[in-house]
């Protein structure tokens, strides 16, 4: 026992002697945790609760581009400009000059053309009634309404998607509306009835989104739930940088060599490697949770929320904490150089990583890299952890993660015995 | 007669990776309390047997010996009777001499305050009191030397293997060294050695064996082999008897 405290004592002093690692180790997921939660709730609020600059310019020589015009101001998502004498070659430059990320062309006939597919359908519909003499389908022909949007190329492929949806869900109430408009007419109404209008205009259905959770209470996804534990994980596998990077000095030094000719001094100190390096992972997890808890709202970020059961969050971020070091100590064992641990160590990190769905979440990748991210340990950790802190999952929803753990852990952990013992280190 | 303290019979290695034994059937012993030399040109087996003797590497074939307080043990038994001053600097240079000292005699279950003064016997026998609790890493290669043996010595060993004890190092540290290890021997240790500085292999060894290609090429004190060989020094005994063609 004092001979392990006392390895253990000297892992410590190493490890505090080791400054560089310690920041990668501690500060970088502080800053990286920081980072990305401040950057995606951003994100999250631009989309959700920011007004979008736009510039529109509106052609239009009837009343329904004026209407949409007016949809958009009161819609609540847009700061409009109105530009109504710009020429088209200048939206472009004008979009870019006046930092608008969007531009609306209402163009000229757009009346006409809502007018004319809604006189199309509304003349079909009282043919296939028998309200009016039958006419053949074919004979309708419409054009489609066109609007353009210009829009600024920062903006991301997800925003402008976004921008196009509340641009069309609005366009489609107007067409909506003057389909009716034109239904009545044709039916020898004057027009559609004031309060039906109104009626239809307030029956839009409205969607209350609610997260899916396999326990009894739900947490609100969001930023910091997602950011903490995923960003606690990447910096628990980065500790493959010191702990692999110290155990290849370990090796090209003499110190290795010293210890074989010390009665059982060889495991011990790898033993004492895994006690030392499984409680900075324990302290980078508790320092990165106390952040999302305590610190995160004071900065105005979402708070992270506990999950109930605390047993499986402790098992869960052991088997993460086992899996990092046993992967950590197999590449100390196996490379060459300490550059070459460094170097190796981090790009798999990374590459497990953006595989393994820290970076973008795994259900946006395409099958296949689905299937090949169920390699990286990063990705089981992670689903353990979101199915905590995200689905208020049980012991049965952990099966998966606790088995692949296990595995992977054992099969580091085999791996680096064959290679220490075919060293003659054991 | 001086007792037999390691028995060495028929011992052979051969690597994986060679075709030729990098030691071939050798055999001799080693006597308690003498300082023996092991010499030879680069790839001789010299590395080889010394790794074989302190347990680091398995032999092929062969035996070794120990007689330790009327025991015949092997190598492996006897790890904790052995000090071990390898080439490299076999320490952490990130902590203190008294930090190393501590960790490595903590690994021999010293009692607390035997180790303490084992710990300040050293530094003071090497001249590192005064940066005692300064890094190694700051160290010039004269001190690191010394530390390097200091660790070695801090289980008060009965038998010292050195692999190079003195490279790099200025005179001073050098007579320092030698100083140290005469006192040992004459307190009883046995001193296994093996270096490239002739002159000082010379002046310190009792006996020496000559390898060359992993066989004994020759064994005995330094002035019966001198007179055999009709040479003056050690170097000249060396170039007769392994002639002047690069072993690497």
């Amino acid at each position: 026992m004092k001979r392990l405290l006392a390895s253990v004592v000297k892992e410590g002093l190493i490890l505090i002697n080791d400054k560089v690692g310690l920041l990668i180790m501690f500060l970088m997921p502080i800053f990286l945790v920081f980072v990305i939660t401040i950057v995606q709730d951003s994100a999250f609020r631009l989309v959700n609760e920011n007004r979008f600059d736009i510039l529109v310019v509106n052609k239009d020589k009837g009343a329904i581009g004026d209407s949409l015009v007016k949809m958009l101001q009161n819609s609540g998502n847009f700061n409009v400009e109105l530009a109504p004498t710009m020429s088209r070659e200048k939206i472009g430059t004008e979009t870019i000059k006046r930092d608008k990320l969007i531009s609306l062309l209402i163009p000229s006939d757009f009346s006409q053309q809502i007018k004319n597919n809604s006189a199309s359908v509304s003349n079909m519909m009282l043919s296939q009634f028998e309200v009016t003499e039958k006419i053949d389908p074919a004979t309708f022909k419409s054009k489609r309404a066109e609007i353009e949007l210009f829009y600024d190329p920062v903006l991301q492929e997800s925003f402008r998607l976004s921008l196009n949806n509340s641009l069309n869900n609005l366009v489609n109430q107007l067409e909506t509306s003057n389909m009716v408009s034109q239904l009545y007419i044709d039916m020898g109404y004057e027009d559609i009835p004031t309060d039906i209008r109104d009626q239809m205009m307030a029956n839009q259905t409205q969607i209350v989104a609610a997260p899916a959770s396999v326990g009894k209470a739900s947490f609100v996804p969001n930023s910091t739930q997602h950011n903490v534990p995923a960003w606690s994980i990447f910096a628990m596998f980065f500790m493959v940088i010191s702990l692999g990077g110290n155990l290849v000095k370990e090796r090209l030094t003499g110190s290795f060599v010293r210890l074989q000719t010390i009665p059982q001094a060889f495991m011990l100190t790898i033993f004492s490697k895994i006690i030392v390096y499984l409680m900075v992972a324990m302290t980078q997890l508790f320092l990165l949770f106390l952040l999302g808890i305590f610190v995160f709202p004071l900065l105005g970020l979402p708070e992270l929320e506990a999950p109930a059961h605390v047993l499986p969050v402790i098992v869960i971020s052991l088997l993460s904490a086992f899996a990092a070091i046993s992967y950590a100590l197999l590449v100390g064992t196996y490379a060459k150089t300490q550059e070459q641990a460094n170097g190796f160590g981090a790009v798999s990190i990374i590459i497990f990583a953006a595989i393994g769905g820290i970076w973008v979440p795994n259900f946006v990748m395409p099958d296949y890299m689905q299937t090949i991210g169920m390699i990286s340990p990063l990705h089981w950790c992670l689903e353990g952890f979101y199915s905590l802190f995200l689905k208020n999952g049980s012991w049965s929803d952990l099966q998966g993660t606790i088995i692949y753990l296990i595995l992977f852990t054992l099969s580091c952990q085999t791996l680096t015995y064959i290679k220490l013992k075919l060293q003659n280190y054991i | 007669m001086q007792e037999v303290l390691i028995d060495i019979k028929e011992l052979s290695k051969v690597y994986k990776s060679s075709e030729r034994p990098s030691l071939d059937s050798v055999s001799f012993s080693v006597l308690k309390g003498e300082k023996f030399g092991v010499f030879g040109p680069n790839g001789a087996g010299k590395t080889t047997l010394i790794s074989i003797l302190c347990n680091l590497l398995q032999a092929s074939s062969g035996s070794v010996l120990y007689h330790i307080n009327n025991q015949q043990l092997n190598a492996k038994s006897i790890l904790k009777s052995i000090g071990f001053v390898p080439q490299d600097f076999a320490f952490y240079p990130e902590l203190t001499p008294v930090q190393n000292l501590r960790y490595f005699g903590s690994l021999y279950e010293i009692p607390k305050q035997q180790l303490q003064d084992k710990i300040d016997f050293l530094l003071s026998k090497m001249g590192l009191e005064s940066v005692k609790n300064k890094k190694v890493q700051s160290f010039s290669g004269g001190m690191k030397r010394r530390i390097n043996l200091a660790i070695a010595l801090i289980n008060d060993p009965e038998i010292l293997f050195l692999d190079e004890p003195t490279v790099g190092v200025d005179v001073q540290s050098k007579v320092a060294i030698f100083s140290i290890l005469e006192e040992l021997n004459h307190r009883g240790t046995t001193i296994i050695y093996t270096s490239h500085h002739l002159k000082e292999a010379e002046d310190f060894c009792d006996r020496i064996v000559l390898l060359d290609n992993g066989e004994i090429i020759a064994i005995n004190d330094m002035q019966s082999l001198f007179t055999e060989n009709n040479v003056q020094n050690l170097e000249e005994l060396l170039i007769k008897l392994t002639g002047k063609t690069f072993r690497d």
